[in-house]
Order: C-alpha cells, then structure tokens, then sequence
C-alpha cells in the first residue's frame, strides 16, 4: 500500500514543479514575446485593442531602424566597443585576480578593495569629469573612450568573482604542474586557465551584459560617430510619440547578440567540473 | 650525493616553522620526517621541492646547490596527500603531462605512459577522468605521474593519509617496494609512526621545527633521545622516571631500582643527557618490564591499578608511591589491588633527555 502511495505523491509534486516552472518561465517570457510580436507588426496592429494575435508579419520596422536611424552603424559599434572592452577587462581582470589569489602581494586586500571601489561611484557622478576629459584629449565621440570606460567599469567585476574561482582551485594542482616541469606562466596556461573556463564564461556573459546594454553613459559620452545601439534604440521614443514599432524592432537587435552568447556559453556556465573532482 | 639540508631556516613573520634544520640524505635512502602536523615536516619538504624559498641555509640535490632554483630544475617528483591530479584531464594526460611539459616525442610518451601505468595497476582506467576513480586509484595515478620520467628525488607529503586504514597497509608495502626497486631518493612526510617504522631506512623525529633525532628506525625505538620522541613512538608509549644526579647514590629516579639496573657505562653518558638543572628521565619500554613477586631482589614495589588483557599480551597498570606506569606482560594472574614487584629486563634501562 505505502509503497502505490509513494511514486504517485512524488508523480503529483513532480507535475506541481513543471507547473511552477512552466508559470515562472511565462511570467519572464511573455514581455519578450509581445516585443517580438510588435517588432512583427504593422503600425495599425500594434495599436489594436484588443491586442491581434493573429495578423500578417511585416519588417517595416526592421526596415525603417536601419534607414531612417542607422542602425547598422550603431551595431557596428556597440559590438567593437563591447567586444574589445570585454576582452580588456577579462585579460587584465583574470590576471589581477591570479596575483591577489596566489601570490604573497603587500596589502593585497587593500588592492582589491581598491579595485572595487571603481563601483562605487554613481556613474551619474563621473559622467560629468569623462567628458571633460574626453573633450580634452580629443577622444570624444569615438569608441575608444567607450571602450577605456567599459574595461574600468567591467574590471572591478571580473577580478573579485575570478579571485573566487581561482581560489576554488587547489593549490597542489598548480603545485604539480610546477614540479612536472611547468613555469608558472605555463602552469597558468596549461592547469589554471583550462580549469576556470565555466568560471570565466560565466564572467564574460555578465560584464558583456552589462557593456552592451549600458544606456547613460555612452548617451552622454557619444553623439552620433560612435552611438551604440541602446542609445539608437532609445531614440524610438520622440518628444510627441513613441514609435512602439521601431522601440520593439531595436530591442529584438539589441537581444539576438546576447541569446546567441548565451546558448554558445551554455556548456561552460553549467559548475562543476573542477569542485569535487580532486577529492573524493 | 643525494640530499644535503644546511642550517635552512623558513620564518613566516615572527613563527619560525623550520629552526635551522641540517641533514644529509644519501643517494637512494627512504627518509622519513616524523611528527604531529604542523611542526615544520612539510615545510622542510616543500624547501627540498622549491615550493617554499628558505629564509636562511642551503640545499643541495645531487651536489649541485638548488636553494633558490625552480621546481622544474631540479629533477624532483612530487606526490600530495589530496594526489594534486589534473581533474581535466584523462588519467592518461594526467601521467603523460610531466613528459609533455619536458617535450618528450609522442611514440616515446605512450610507451613510458603505458608501461608505468601497467607496473602500478592503472591500465585499465587509462581513459577515465581522476573524478571517475576510488581515492587508491588517485593515488596509484599520482604515484605513476611521479615515476614516468624517472626522477632521481622523490617527495612524497603524507601521500595515504586520505585512505583507509586497509588501503594504507597495502600501499605502504607497495610504495616502499616501488621504490627501493627504483633506488630512488625519497622524501617521506608523514605523521603515522607505524609508517615511519614500516618503510624508512631512517627516520627524523620533528619537533617544533626542529629535527630532535634522526636515526634507524629501530634505534629509535630502542634508544629515544629526549621525552617526546619516547613519548611518540611505541604503543604504549615508553615508561619516564624522573631522575637526576645525586651525590650518594649517582642516579636517583623516582623508581630507584629502574636507575639502579643503568649499567655504569650508561650511567657515565648520564650528563650528556642532563638540562640545566640536571634533570633528565629514566626510560622503561612497557615490554621491557616484568611482573615478579614482591619484595624480589632489584625490583620495585607496585600496586596493580588495572589489568586490560588483549589476547597476545596484557597491560598491566601498576602505581609504584604515586607514579603510575604500564607494563606489557604475557598472561598474568595479576589482579587489580595486588601488590606485586615489578622489574627491569637487564640492560634495558635508557638515559632519555628533557625537552
């Protein structure tokens, strides 16, 4: 008898997860649906109430994002400015972080509070100073200034959550490779890096969020040379009207890098591969 | 040749871990570091390995002087005690690595890989990762990692620690057969004494970053320098009687007849052993004493405390005017409340130092 009960109580909590889930997943998923949907739409359905859901796709948005608001030029540029940032701030981050994780540095905790600190001051404050800055090295308007704010703001970042994983490796594995004939720059190429990589994916997908969807300060720091496309997709909303059309159309773009990032990155942002491995 | 540890210090702010330890180890002796965690064992091993720069002295591997070189320079193979395996790589990777490192050609690899993998029993796990394997196998792995390439020093750090107590009998055989057949160079840290007693040809005792004796095994065992080498080898350990220099009688210990047994020519080192105040003890191995009838010539006068019969010998708690110790007999028809004399195996009497 207990035993019949058993599997069917865990058959119905079983059905009540998928049940959550399935509800959870729809609660996040529908404003990205009707953005989707709208992107789709002519002018004349999105303003239908009630809503049509049934009705004939058109990519009069998509067309119009990238005639009348150049919205290629702004893709170009948000993907060199993320790309490049995301990778300064990864390379110069991991390496910070391997020191402070590994090596007996003065005041080492003194560093990293240091580094943190970049993230404490409202971007709203330091937009101000950045420009004058960038006024006066000429820089203003091209997407190395982007990029240089990008690398600082994703940097503070990148080396407190990679001094965690890195502090998540055993030690005698890097000690191994030393003795087995390793220097230490190998040692890091060959037993470390290999063993960060779901850390470092995971990472990278965050700060290159973050980069790419950073709205004040490239709307203030850029004005038409080196817009990226969240300022672009901001420009949908005009003094008398917003064009839901258009808005719809550019957050699809702005969305598409981040999904394709994300199922690439799948495999490495599932932990696991190094905890529990070396001790059994 | 082999290995020679000078005056070498390792200071971590004011703690000193390692106080001017110096040893010489010969070319393909198993040496091992004896003492509770935390006194200097491992660290004196990692100055040997390169991990850890000394803060003063010199080392030397094979006659060259490698104090201040790299890990990799210096021709060591190294196992730890959580084995240290690669967890991404195969086991294969994991045993090929040190090989690959050194830019040994492919087919020469494979052939080294396999053949070590087949001495110590791994062959068949070749493909799997170090987390598909039991904690034996890992340690079997790191064992093979060591030796593909045919170090001339081997560093082992409490290698079985993290097995299990059966585990750990059969390794101990197998490591110690492996490499004296090798006649590598070994470096054994460990804080088991049945280890250190099992496998080395000699062992030092560390003590709060010092090496307190360094000896046979057995003369260890027979000849303990100071308290607390006789007080962490043997099980029970070694009875002390306090003693010192005493005009009349020469040595007087708080059991007479025990200081009485020393032959003269022990009793003429006594003050090699004496502190300051000329305090030393008078060591009893447990077995080297026996249970006789009272009032017997030569032996002291006890009451039975306890008597715990294990079988093949019995521990005897005897209190002799308030100093209690233990002696290991045969069967015994001691009985707890008895008063019995209590005596001293001639010539096994021994002169220990205070710490």
């Amino acid at each position: 008898m207990s035993s019949s009960t058993a599997p069917r109580g865990s058959i119905f909590s079983g059905i009540g997860y998928y049940l959550l889930a399935l509800i959870a997943t729809a609660f996040f998923a529908f404003p990205i649906v009707w953005m989707t949907l709208s992107s789709l739409k002519s002018d004349v359905d999105i303003s239908a109430y009630p809503p049509k859901w049934i009705f004939s796709p058109t990519l009069e948005s998509f067309r119009k994002l990238f005639t009348e608001l150049n919205a290629m030029d702004a893709l170009i540029n948000s993907a060199f400015i993320v790309c490049l940032a995301t990778l300064f701030a990864m390379i110069a981050g991991t390496l910070a972080a391997y020191g402070l994780a590994r090596f007996d540095v003065k005041n080492k905790n003194f560093i990293a509070f240091e580094v943190l600190s970049i993230r404490m001051l409202p971007p709203m404050v330091s937009v101000i100073p950045l420009f004058i800055i960038a006024k006066q090295l000429g820089i203003f308007d091209t997407p190395w200034l982007l990029i240089a704010v990008y690398t600082l703001n994703g940097l503070p970042f990148v080396v407190w959550v990679m001094r965690v994983f890195i502090q998540e490796i055993p030690q005698s594995i890097e000690e191994a490779a030393l003795i087995d004939g390793c220097s230490r720059f190998e040692c890091f190429w060959r037993v470390t890096l290999p063993l960060l990589l779901p850390g470092l994916a995971a990472t990278m997908v965050i700060i290159f969020m973050f980069a790419w969807n950073e709205f004040l300060l490239a709307s203030i720091l850029t004005s038409s040379e080196a817009r990226t496309l969240p300022v672009i997709a901001a420009s949908s909303i005009k003094a008398k009207a917003i064009s839901w059309g258009l808005g719809s159309a550019a957050g699809v773009l702005m969305s598409l890098p981040v999904v394709v990032l994300v199922l690439l990155m799948q495999k490495y942002l599932v932990r696991g591969l190094t905890l529990g491995a070396v001790k059994g | 040749m082999g290995i020679e540890v000078k005056s070498v210090y390792k200071r971590f702010g004011a703690f000193t871990a390692v106080n001017g330890v110096s040893v010489d180890i010969k070319d393909g002796e198993f040496f091992v570091m004896l003492g509770p965690s935390g006194w200097g064992k491992t660290t004196t091993l990692r100055m040997i390995a390169g991990l850890e720069l000394p803060s003063d002295g010199q080392i030397k591997i094979n006659g060259r002087d490698v104090t201040y070189e790299e890990p990799r320079h210096r021709d060591i193979a190294m196992a730890f005690q959580d084995y240290g395996l690669y967890p991404h790589l195969s086991v294969f990777q994991n045993i090929e690595f040190p090989l690959k490192v050194r830019k040994i050609a492919e087919g020469e690899r494979k052939k080294k890989v396999q053949a070590t993998a087949e001495k110590l029993g791994i062959a068949e796990y070749l493909d799997r990762k170090p987390g598909q394997i039991s904690g034996g196998q890992r340690q079997r792995v790191s064992l093979a990692r060591a030796l593909v390439r045919n170090p001339r020093v081997f560093l082992m750090d409490e290698p079985l620690s993290n097995l299990d107590a059966k585990l750990r009998a059969t390794m101990r055989t197998e490591i110690k057969k492996l490499v004296t057949s090798l006649g590598i160079t070994t470096v054994y840290v460990t804080h088991d004494q049945i280890e250190a007693m099992s496998m080395a040809d000699r062992i030092a005792v560390m003590r709060r970053g010092d090496m307190v004796q360094v000896a046979t095994p057995l003369e260890i065992y027979d000849r303990p320098r100071t308290e607390f080498v006789a007080d962490f080898i043997g099980s029970p350990p070694m009875n002390l009687f306090p003693a010192h220099f005493d005009g009349k009688k020469g040595i007087a210990a708080s059991v007479q007849p025990f200081a009485d047994s020393l032959s003269g020519e022990v009793a003429d080192r006594a003050s090699s052993f004496a502190d300051a105040q000329g305090q030393f003890y008078v060591g009893v191995r447990p077995e080297h004493l026996m249970i006789v009838r009272d009032g017997v010539e030569g032996a002291a006068s006890a009451n039975v405390d306890f008597v715990e019969p294990l079988g093949q010998t019995t521990n005897v708690y005897v209190d002799c005017d308030g100093h209690k110790f233990i002696v290991v007999t045969d069967r015994t028809e001691a009985k707890i409340g008895d008063v019995v004399g209590v005596a001293v195996t001639p010539g096994k009497s021994r002169l220990v130092a205070r710490n």
